[in-house]
């Protein structure tokens, strides 16, 4: 899973740009793609892909902006570092507000992009390790059987065996029962490591919620 | 009816005459009687007076009935032998003398009285007929009265000055709205008082106008400022047409003045509006076309520098990557030529390879130039005035260079006076300056170049203006070396601005 090698994706309609930005990165150890346009970018996107955005804010077609709010429609948390000739306040405020990294203006010192890289790949190791954790605690739950599911659902909102037990009209045995196995195949150690696992997932709220 | 007309008929021309005749022939009978005792000739001139007035009074029926009744007795009572029918020798042609009298008598009298009664009958028609024709004149009287008094109202009630004058345009009438918007009496508006309410700046063409008006007795009309009440002056129409008489000449004038001074204040800031658009635009393609060769300009140049940071880490990298860092300086010499491309590209893009020259009439260009701004000096109420010497050599230059210098000048020059107080003149002049050479002045009545900027205001970027681009003078003075003319500046009479420029003639 963390097996994808970690690298700058370039997107930049002016190709000497993305080839100096490249060489750069290179030079400096850090694998670098470019594309000359979002959409050129977006075809070759994976989920799976690992590092960071060094997006244009002025792109022909969907602008990198545009981009910026597509990438966040779509539930995707790849973090942005963006890049103009001419940032204008209120773009710069936009962008920020929306979650990018940094916002450079060319030419840029080396210093500051590799400071921002870096950044970059640090929030998407998190990113990553999050979505992992939460996808692993997902298919522990889809391993629960459905009353196994109600039991925990009642446990973590803080219900007594008995109760339970009245609830469910089952002997408070059976509950104990159910609750060991919950705390087996979920591999919590104690009530209070499931509960926050539960909260990861927003369960039983809402299944389907990515964090970011 | 039948019946009753009968009767009436045989009452008019029977037993009325009847009775009338022998009523007058006793009469007569009854005082010949006493009479013929006083008179010895038997004595019957009575009975003349008995017919006449039976014919007078009952017509010629009765006149002829008072003949035959006269002529029966005075044979009985007075023609002897007496007594009796039977008339004596001698007294035949008496008789005789006496019925023809009578019957002459009877159809003079008789005719009289048609002719008094026809007379009488005409001249109660006549009465009838002036009855009738002053009810007439009396209705038809009210009529005109209503009718003025209903164009009057209209006349106060149209919500614009309304005035009548004299041949010689004497105001006799004006509605409410004039006098309550000037607040004087009538009286005082006649003649040359008028032209008082008129805006000084206006009066002379007011005055022109109006004469000419008066003269020629065309229709007149003109837009002037008036100055209400309140010493408040508003924009107004006026116009006025003559109503000639029969006889082809003027009889009044009529006179309404129309309201357009909201119109003018939309029209003037419409203009201004426009004015500033067009500014806005020219400076909006400035910082365009800036941030355009800046963007050119950066990509390059970030590309030179991304490379050459690399090209720093493959030397510094153990063991340096020469082979990379050789390819990279490469890439730095491309990306550098092509930032050198764009300057040279803008750099084109604003110089002008094709001169153009063209033989012109410099005066032509002012009076062209004056065609331009005539729009703009009337809202900035500036005067242009004109000093153009005759006889001057054509030029050799590029008319739209040249008008473009003219224009800027003539433009700042308007600037320099928005605040002045006195009149407002802007005054171009052409004349030879030496044999082969015209000299074009523009000078304001403005407060002049202060003393401390006199050296910089030919330099680019330098202006005075809030918005100026600061290039005016900078490009005028290109244009005029480019025409291998100068162009500087020089005191006004009057203490404003006076630039001048020579440009050399047709060789």
């Amino acid at each position: 899973m963390t097996t994808a090698q970690e690298r700058v994706f370039i997107v930049d309609d002016d190709p000497a740009i993305c080839e100096g930005l490249s060489n750069l990165l290179e030079s400096v150890g850090i694998a670098a793609e470019h594309y000359p346009s979002a959409e050129a970018f977006r075809e070759r996107w994976d989920k799976a892909n690992a590092g960071c955005l060094l997006l244009d804010a002025r792109l022909p077609g969907i602008s990198g902006v545009e981009f910026q709010e597509q990438l966040r429609e779509a539930g995707l948390g790849i973090p942005i570092i963006f890049m103009t000739a001419h940032g204008d306040v209120p773009m710069v405020r936009k962008v920020m507000k929306a979650g990018a990294i940094e916002f450079l203006t060319k030419p840029f010192q080396k210093e500051e992009l590799i400071h921002a890289v870096e950044q970059a790949f640090t929030f998407d190791r998190a990113r990553r390790r999050e979505a992992e954790t939460v996808d692993s605690i997902r298919a522990r739950i889809d391993t629960l059987t459905e009353r196994e599911r109600e039991v925990m659902t009642q446990v973590t909102a803080g219900l007594l065996n008995k109760q339970i037990a009245g609830d469910l009209n089952l002997s408070e045995i059976t509950i104990k029962l159910h609750r060991r196995r919950v705390m087996e195949k979920m591999r919590a150690g104690s009530l209070a490591e499931l509960v926050k696992m539960c909260e990861r997932v927003n369960w039983p709220r809402t299944e389907a919620s990515e964090t970011s | 009816m039948e019946q009753g007309a009968f009767s009436d008929w045989m009452m008019e021309y029977g037993l009325k005459p009847c009775a009338i005749a022998v009523c007058f022939v006793l009469v007569a009978l009854l005082w010949t009687f006493p009479l013929q005792h006083v008179i010895a000739y038997p004595f019957v001139f009575l009975f003349f007076g008995a017919i006449m007035g039976s014919a007078w009074f009952g017509g010629i029926i009765a006149g002829s009935v008072a003949v035959a009744l006269s002529t029966l007795v005075v044979t009985y009572f007075f023609i002897p032998p007496l007594f009796s029918m039977s008339v004596a020798k001698d007294s035949q042609s008496f008789l005789t003398a006496f019925f023809v009298c009578a019957i002459a008598i009877t159809v003079v009298s008789s005719a009289r009285k048609r002719t008094e009664s026809a007379i009488r009958v005409a001249r109660d028609q006549l009465e009838v007929k002036v009855r009738e024709r002053t009810a007439e004149l009396v209705q038809s009287n009210l009529e005109i009265q209503e009718s003025e008094r209903q164009l009057r109202m209209l006349t106060e009630a149209i919500p614009q000055q309304i005035w009548r004058a004299d041949a010689g345009g004497h105001v006799e009438y004006g509605n409410q709205h004039l006098i309550e918007y000037l607040g004087r009496p009538l009286e005082q508006l006649t003649g040359q008082l008028f032209f008082d309410v008129i805006h000084p700046e206006d009066e002379l063409l007011f005055r022109r106008g109006w004469h000419t008006a008066l003269e020629s007795g065309g229709n007149f009309e003109i837009e002037a400022r008036v100055r209400s009440a309140g010493g408040v002056y508003r924009w107004f129409l006026v116009r006025s047409i003559p109503q000639r008489s029969a006889k082809a000449e003027i009889a009044r004038w009529y006179g309404i003045h129309i309201d357009i001074e909201e119109q003018r204040r939309a029209q003037q800031s419409l203009a201004a509006a426009q004015e500033q658009l067009s500014r806005l635009s020219h400076t909006l393609g400035m910082a365009e076309m800036a941030a355009s060769i800046a963007h050119e300009l950066n990509q390059p140049l970030t590309a030179v520098v991304t490379h050459a940071y690399a090209c720093r880490e493959w030397l510094n990298a153990e063991p340096a990557n020469l082979a990379k860092a050789s390819a990279t300086a490469e890439k730095i010499v491309q990306e550098s030529t092509r930032a050198s491309a764009v300057v040279s590209r803008v750099r084109a893009l604003f110089r002008k390879d094709v001169q153009v020259r063209e033989s012109t009439d410099i005066n032509w260009l002012i009076h062209e130039l004056v065609r331009l701004l005539r729009d703009e000096a009337i809202r900035r109420e500036v005067s242009i005035r004109l000093e153009l010497a005759g006889n001057l050599p054509r030029l050799e230059v590029d008319p739209v260079q040249i008008q473009q210098v003219l224009l800027n000048l003539a433009i700042n020059g308007m600037d320099a006076m928005t605040h002045s107080a006195g009149p407002r003149e802007l005054a171009i002049r052409s004349k030879k300056h030496s044999d082969n050479e015209v000299l074009i002045s523009v000078e304001d009545h403005g407060p002049g170049v202060a003393e401390e900027i006199v050296g910089s205001i030919f330099d680019p970027f330098f202006s005075t203006k809030p918005q100026g681009t600061g290039m005016g003078l900078a490009i005028c003075r290109s244009i005029v070396e480019a025409h291998d003319g100068r162009l500087w500046l020089a005191s006004g009479a009057r203490g404003g601005a006076m630039f001048q420029f020579t440009v050399r003639a047709q060789s």
